[in-house]
């Protein structure tokens, strides 16, 4: 499934992507240089399973674009192993989607058939 | 004690500029603001104030990390004050800062400040809907729709901690702030008000293991549920993410919106909360999604059906 293509996402921040319509952002990339970091819009928290992350469209790291945060309580997430390394998440982490740069400059979403399903 | 309710809340932050927008965008009167943070205010005065994280007047962050660096009561007078330094003082530090004001922790480790409040009195304008058969209706030709409405939150309502010990949290702003419990569900917490208000809450727990001690939400009382859908919809549509509602909660009534925000919390929009005094008897229930509102919708775009076949 097409996302959008790389320049659409300037070198080191993030955008999300609702491919579905369902209402909110399914999935968020975070680009460094020409490495895509893919993971679902689901905060781990407990209690929170599922919540959705940014604080504003397209609004999933910190000042600096050093670590992802959920704008829900706070959380951090490591950008490249999407591991939380601070706050009510921690031993818990974000779940990393197939999203691949191809060829053609652009990002496609390689959806895991049976288990992404909304 | 004649606590009135929260005056104002303090953020460190990471993200001063998004903070500065975001709180402005949600409705609140800017004042001072600058690269080191802002005020933000509601009709009446009371604040949400921005700080760097690493700001050195603050007092220290929680273990967690979590945002919220002080709480800052209003009280009725300097009577008040000095009454609460003494009670407090009797088993922790009670500081005096120069704007005359106090400053402790709570038993969870929270700062808290005590100040004669800032508040100023509100003169609002009664909501008036038209209801068939009612004494007092909107009237004939008074519109009630309006596109431009200006909308600002008007007090600060109510903050809502992830506590590590629900019943020792209780039991210090019970038995030594003088809180009523107004209900209570039964797995996560009380809800709190001060002896200065007839609000169903101005605090909430929810008990949480200790490395998720935080702040769950915030919210201003909005003038009334249109208002509250309102603003709601405008800060929706300038991108920013809901969390959950437009709703109705069933203890304390009072209708929900909560949006994502970058100090790292929620924050609500509330209005039509539920007025208590001290003959109201708690009630208590484990919490649901049932117990915990009426109904809970989903903003979606404007829309109309038809096109042009008619």
């Amino acid at each position: 499934m097409h996302l959008c293509a790389l320049r659409d996402i300037p070198d080191g921040h993030s955008r999300g992507f609702d491919p579905r319509g369902g209402g909110r952002d399914y999935l968020f990339v975070v680009r460094r240089g020409r490495q895509i970091y893919a993971w679902r819009n689901a905060c781990p928290h407990p209690g929170y399973e599922g919540a959705s992350m940014p604080w504003r469209k397209h609004e999933y790291l910190d000042s600096e674009r050093t670590h992802i945060v959920c704008a829900g309580h706070g959380a951090l997430f490591d950008v490249e192993s999407g591991e939380c390394t601070m706050g009510p998440c921690r031993g818990l982490g974000l779940k990393a989607l197939n999203v691949r740069l191809e060829g053609d400059e652009q990002l496609y979403w390689y959806p895991d058939a049976g288990v992404e399903e909304q | 004690m004649n606590i009135l309710g929260p005056d104002g809340l303090v953020f460190g932050v990471d993200n001063v500029a998004a903070c500065n927008q975001y709180l402005t965008d949600y409705g609140l009167i800017p004042r001072d603001v600058s690269a080191q943070g802002g005020r933000f205010e509601g009709l009446d005065g009371t604040y949400v104030e921005i700080r760097r994280a690493d700001d050195p007047s603050l007092p220290p962050a929680l273990p967690t990390g979590s945002t919220l660096r002080k709480t800052i009561y209003g009280v009725a007078d300097a009577a008040t004050l000095e009454q609460i330094a003494e009670e407090l003082g009797r088993d922790r530090e009670v500081k005096r800062l120069d704007d005359g004001s106090i400053e402790t922790l709570d038993d969870m480790g929270f700062a808290l400040g005590f100040q004669v409040s800032i508040r100023r009195p509100l003169e609002a304008a009664d909501e008036i809907v038209n209801c068939p058969g009612a004494r007092q209706n909107r009237g004939v030709n008074v519109i009630g729709a309006a596109v431009d409405k200006d909308i600002v939150p008007v007090t600060l309502s109510h903050v809502v901690y992830f506590v590590p010990d629900q019943h020792k949290a209780e039991a210090f702003y019970v038995e030594r702030l003088g809180f009523r419990v107004a209900d209570r569900f039964t797995n996560l917490g009380p809800f709190l008000r001060p002896a200065g208000t007839l609000d169903h809450h101005t605090l909430f727990m929810v008990h949480t293991p200790p490395h998720m001690q935080g702040v769950e939400h915030f919210t201003f009382h909005m003038a009334n549920p249109s208002d509250l859908l309102q603003a709601g919809k405008r800060f929706q549509d300038k991108g920013y993410e809901s969390f959950w509602g437009p709703g109705r909660h069933i203890f304390g009534s009072n209708w929900f919106w909560y949006f994502n925000s970058p100090m790292g919390v929620h924050v609500e929009y509330d209005a039509d909360m539920d007025l208590h005094d001290d003959s109201w008897e708690p009630r208590a229930c484990e919490s649901s999604e049932d117990a915990s509102q009426i109904f809970n919708f989903t903003l979606v775009d404007n829309w109309m059906p038809g096109g042009d076949p008619h």
